[in-house]
């Protein structure tokens, strides 16, 4: 059992930070991992990037310091986002991206880039109650096409 | 006469479950598990098609996948493999490529004139007289083999899928099971693909004995949690163990192709019997060993009465036991080990009758069984890297030495009994897991993910396995007489000898030169027969020769397969709801579905130039740029200046290639003190996006520049026409339209139709007075609504792409990559002003100079033809008067609803580009007919006197 759900009206943001600035500090994580931190997900999704992704989002990004070579853009508006859930999430990515979905290369928490259906997606592994799941961000005009791989993809389970 | 043999020989089929089916008409049945060729064989139908070339009657040779000459049509489905194929109810099955009949074909005649028709005969043929080609063709056409394709029949499903397994096992007989199983116990992810439709290879017609152990390995494989892929072959070996499964028996689509990334490459593709080459070997009749034991072992089919048993290893031996046991007279075995040896068979049309040995005797037979050596399949090992080796002790070839993550088992290397293949396949097995677990741990430490990987990395496992012994066997390939060698091709040993003495030397050219192993058994069967006989030929021996060059696929995929799942992303703008309800015309503009029109293109032109209009242009490509380094970037990757650029002010661009062919354009705003917002073109967003991110990752790393792609992010709404000012006016409170506050060129930020962070530019596409308004998307629908609704009273309609298109090129604006193409450089565009020759340095800038101190370029020019009610095609030929020189083409062109004339852009040489030249079109029709080059690009208002307004 799959279960697909749009995420349309989640609140992101784009930081982008320099090493040694206090946004970086701040936002901190490995490169390629991400953190719930209260009702806001921080993604570092490269290595000058972070996605803070959830109700939280705003008025996180609004309370960092963005001194010295940083920057933040609001991209709730650009970005959509997409939950694959269930124990067969990761056949159905693995029939639509050619990234190692598994446990071992894409373990609860890890961050990606990868094309999923012909559209670049940053993807979070984002278990939901111990249930595997994915969080995809994509560009949002893609959504309705994107959608229907999905579901496509997801039939056969 | 049934040809059905009792329990409980037939272990693939089930008797209780009869299967009912047609074969050229006629009503037969068979059972479940069946493939169609044990069905017909069964039945008594023993000739199932007809061979290539000279359509000579053929039947089942090797009873397997590789049969080569059981292709058939079922329903509307051509070139299906009998052999294979699975019988299911109600197929309706068909002989193909043979006319009238099977049994009766006129193009058997093909086989009088065979002397005209050998190997290469097409490369020599029908070359004189030239012009009779087209009758050659069409006379040649009709004997192409292959069936019948219903061009009514619906696409079928096909899919695709990745995979990422610890180790993946190509073959699925005893050391292949043994390897998985030993793997998956090692705690190895495993994938195990047998291309037949169980597990258990040589097993499965094997003793009672092997037949239990074939049932219970495939059982603990599944236990263990190996995924299982029958039906399936492992087609391809690429870089990296890049592995492609073509698998067949996936439910609910026709073929799926899997991409598998391996760590560890097992190949246990075992060994596939050679047939032996004499003269009549492809009568009806004449089988493999294999092939008998199959059909008598697993199908329960006897596949004659009275046998000759050629044989020269253990496998004829155990034929001779099989056809014993399913009641068939063995009328003599000749033992080649003995020196024992066949000359010819012969029969009549539908199968042998008699076989006449190497000391003159004969024996009535209706049934030839050869057993004369094995050909080990390499191919994934080539594709690895290896060459195989020549062993003439035991007659094939070997592995020389494949790379470390690529192993091999079973009887590809060795031979051996049951157990010790089985033993072989399990150390491999549990070597591949161990080499798997090092590779895992590397990839792991390489790539950035939430868990760092534990400890350091582990011993990579050497190989101590112990080799399979080599049996002794003698090389026997040909008798005295001459035989069919590639029987899915009709390439006999006559042609491969005749080939050779045509000075084909090389195995690789006498392939091309014959087409021998290029049918759909891909060498399988042919490979080493075709080396045999070059080296019996050349008097060279088989070492000596060597193999060919087996490149994938393994066996044949379907296109279908190979196209997967068609995932074509397509794009549409938070308002495309409600242009689908308002009648918009869809076109696919790149990956955008856009709205053309609503009905009236040219009605929509007008309404603009006279009302107001409002067009939805999200699809524009936008860059958020931050940082105190934009205007270096700005400098760099556009023709003209940056460094001074006013905050509130908006400036246009061209981007060239460092070829100097243009690249993109669009205009640039600097919002604030380190943050700018550039446009590119509706196709140009995504490529500009990545050359941006090249220049500063690559030449320019030490930039502060924050590159943000917000094109759907912030919807794009073109205001244009007279009205415009006013009914932005109506919506805003905080930006002041006054032309002096706001002029064109400019850009603001503040709120409309109570949207903060809205940003409007005075800027425009259309040539009349304009603004370009970016709302975030997610208010994009009211901020569209209350357009229309407060512009009402000012005649506001919403324009589409078409409108747009006309409007542009009524004010001479030209479109990167529609007026410009790829050998286009900035000079071509005329903006030569814009081409700052005197900054340090930009992208393109040493061509552009050159191009225009050489001054041999074309020019982008406007032309109107002179009868203005003719529109001549966009990439119409431009020609010298009275010539078929060209010296340009029309690049756009439209009927201008407002000049009431059709206009032009064309691209010219410089020798016609001056105004008031006359050029010569040339129509799709074949009329030419005259335009005139005009003074400005503009044919309207080429003052800008409306924009500006």
């Amino acid at each position: 059992m799959v279960e697909i759900t749009h995420l349309d009206s989640m609140p992101k943001a784009s930081v982008r930070a320099a090493d040694g600035t206090a946004a970086a500090a701040a936002l901190g994580l490995n490169f390629g991992s991400s953190e719930r931190r209260g009702d806001t997900l921080v993604v570092r999704i490269r290595p000058d990037e972070w996605y803070l992704l959830g109700d939280g989002a705003p008025a996180m990004a609004a309370s960092l310091d963005l001194s010295g070579f940083a920057s933040m853009v609001d991209t709730s508006h650009s970005r959509t986002a997409v939950r694959v859930t269930g124990d067969r999430a990761a056949d159905t990515l693995a029939k639509l991206g050619s990234a190692d979905f598994g446990d071992h290369m894409t373990p609860n928490r890890a961050a990606l880039g990868n094309g999923i259906a012909g559209v670049t997606c940053d993807i979070v592994r984002d278990d939901q109650s111990g249930v595997r799941s994915y969080l995809l961000l994509l560009d949002g005009s893609f959504v309705t096409y994107f959608l229907g791989a999905l579901h496509d993809a997801a039939s056969e389970f | 006469m049934s040809y059905r043999l009792p329990a409980p020989l037939g272990n693939a089929i089930d008797r209780s479950s009869a299967i009912s089916f047609t074969w050229n008409g006629k009503k037969l049945k068979g059972f479940e598990g069946d493939t169609i060729a044990s069905a017909l064989l069964a039945n008594g139908e023993h000739i199932l098609g007809r061979s290539m070339k000279y359509h000579r009657p053929r039947g089942v040779l090797t009873a397997d996948f590789w049969d080569p000459n059981t292709t058939v049509q079922v329903d509307d489905e051509p070139n299906v493999r009998a052999s294979h194929r699975k019988l299911a109810d109600g197929m309706a099955v068909s002989a193909q490529n043979v006319w009238p009949s099977l049994k009766f074909d006129v193009k058997a005649a093909n086989g009088l004139v065979g002397r005209f028709l050998t190997a290469g005969f097409y490369y020599k043929t029908f070359m004189k007289p030239a012009k009779l080609w087209p009758t050659y063709e069409h006379v040649l056409a009709k004997f192409a083999p292959g069936g019948a394709v219903d061009l009514n029949t619906p696409h079928g499903r096909y899919d695709k899928r990745y995979a990422h397994p610890d180790v993946v096992v190509a073959g699925g007989g005893p050391s292949g099971m043994a390897a998985a199983l030993a793997a998956a116990e090692a705690g190895s992810s495993v994938m195990l693909v047998e291309h037949e439709h169980q597990l258990g290879g040589h097993l499965l017609w094997g003793s009672d004995d092997d037949q239990v152990a074939a049932t219970e390995l495939a059982a603990s494989c599944e236990a263990a949690g190996v995924e299982i892929l029958s039906n399936s072959t492992v087609a391809g070996r690429y870089e990296d163990n890049w592995i492609s499964i073509s698998q067949r028996n996936h439910p609910g689509v026709i073929e799926r192709l899997i991409k598998a990334r391996a760590k560890t490459l097992v190949v246990a593709a075992g060994t596939i019997e050679r047939p032996y080459v004499f003269q009549g070997n492809d009568l009806p009749g004449v089988m493999t060993s294999g092939g008998a034991q199959r059909l008598i072992r697993m199908y329960g089919v006897k596949p004659g009465t009275r046998a000759v048993v050629f044989t020269a290893n253990e496998s004829g031996d155990s034929a001779v036991e099989a056809l014993q046991s399913a009641g068939i007279s063995i009328a003599r075995v000749v033992d080649a080990r003995s020196g024992e040896g066949i000359t010819s068979a012969s029969g009549s049309k539908s199968r042998v009758k008699r076989v006449t040995l190497s000391d003159g005797a004969t024996v009535d037979c209706d049934l030839l069984v050869t057993a004369v050596g094995w050909t080990t399949p390499t191919s994934l090992l080539n594709m690895a890297g290896d060459r195989p080796v020549y062993d003439a002790d035991a007659a094939r070839f070997f592995p020389a030495g494949p790379p470390d993550n690529v192993l091999a088992t079973g009887g590809m290397v060795g031979d051996g009994s049951r157990n010790e293949l089985i033993a072989h396949g399990r150390a491999t097995g549990e070597l591949a897991a161990g080499r798997a677990v090092v590779v895992r741990h590397r990839i792991q430490a390489a790539t950035a993910r939430a868990t760092p990987v534990d400890g350091q990395e582990p011993d990579y496992p050497a190989d101590e396995r112990t080799p399979l012994d080599r049996a002794r066997h003698p090389e026997v390939y040909r008798s005295t007489t001459h035989g069919i060698v590639d029987y899915s091709e009709d390439v006999s040993s006559k042609d491969l000898f005749s080939a050779a003495g045509e000075g084909f030397d090389s195995v690789e050219l006498i392939k091309r030169f014959t087409t021998a192993t290029m049918g759909p058994s891909q060498g399988k069967l042919e490979t080493v027969n075709t080396v045999a006989m070059l080296a019996e030929a050349r008097n060279e021996t088989i070492a000596e020769v060597g193999t060919t060059m087996w490149r994938p696929p393994y066996a044949p995929i379907s296109l279908g397969a190979l196209a997967g799942r068609i995932n074509e992303p397509t794009r549409v703008s938070v308002l495309q709801s409600w242009h689908e309800a308002n009648g918009a015309t869809p076109i696919l503009a790149g990956q955008w579905v856009r709205p053309e029109h609503y009905g009236d293109p040219a009605a929509e032109v007008l309404n603009t130039r006279t009302n107001v209009g409002i067009i939805d242009v999200t699809p524009l490509g936008k860059l958020d740029l931050q940082g105190p380094d934009v205007p270096k970037l700005l400098s760099l990757l556009y023709t003209n200046k940056w460094m001074a650029l006013p905050i509130g002010g908006v400036r246009y661009g061209l981007m060239c290639a460092e070829d100097g062919v243009v690249l993109d354009d669009g205009v640039t705003a600097r919002l604030d003190e380190e943050h700018y917002l550039m446009t590119t073109t509706s196709s140009g967003a995504a490529k500009i996006w990545h050359w941006i991110e090249m220049w500063l990752q690559t030449e320019h790393p030490d930039w502060q520049v924050h590159v943000t792609p917000v094109t759907t992010g912030l919807t794009s709404i073109n205001i244009a026409g007279p009205n415009s000012r006013e009914l932005l006016g109506r919506l805003t409170d905080d930006i002041d339209l006054d032309p002096d506050a706001f002029p064109y060129m400019n850009v603001r930020r503040g709120t409309i139709a109570g949207v903060e962070n809205c940003i409007a530019w005075r800027i425009g596409f259309t040539g009349e007075l304009s603004y370009e308004i970016h709302v975030p998307s997610g208010h994009a629908v009211h901020v569209w609504g209350q357009l229309l609704e407060q512009g009402a009273d000012l005649g506001v309609k919403a324009f589409g792409l078409e409108a747009q298109r006309i409007m542009r090129l009524e004010k001479g604006h030209f479109i990167v990559g529609q007026d410009t193409d790829g050998l286009s450089k900035a000079p071509v565009t005329g903006l030569n002003p814009l081409l700052k020759l005197d900054k340090d340095d930009w992208a393109g800038m040493p061509e552009v100079a050159w191009t225009i101190e050489s001054g041999d370029h074309p020019v982008i020019v406007a032309c109107q033809p002179d009868n203005g009610s003719v529109v001549p095609e966009e990439a119409a030929q431009i020609l010298r008067a009275g010539t078929t020189e060209i010296v340009g083409r029309i690049t756009s062109s439209r009927m201008s609803p407002t000049l009431n004339r059709s206009i032009c852009l064309a691209q010219v040489t410089k020798e016609f580009a001056t105004p008031g030249t006359s050029l010569e079109v040339l129509l799709v029709s074949g009329e030419r007919i005259t335009a005139t080059v005009q003074e400005h690009h503009a044919h309207f208002d080429p003052e800008g006197a409306r924009l500006r307004g």
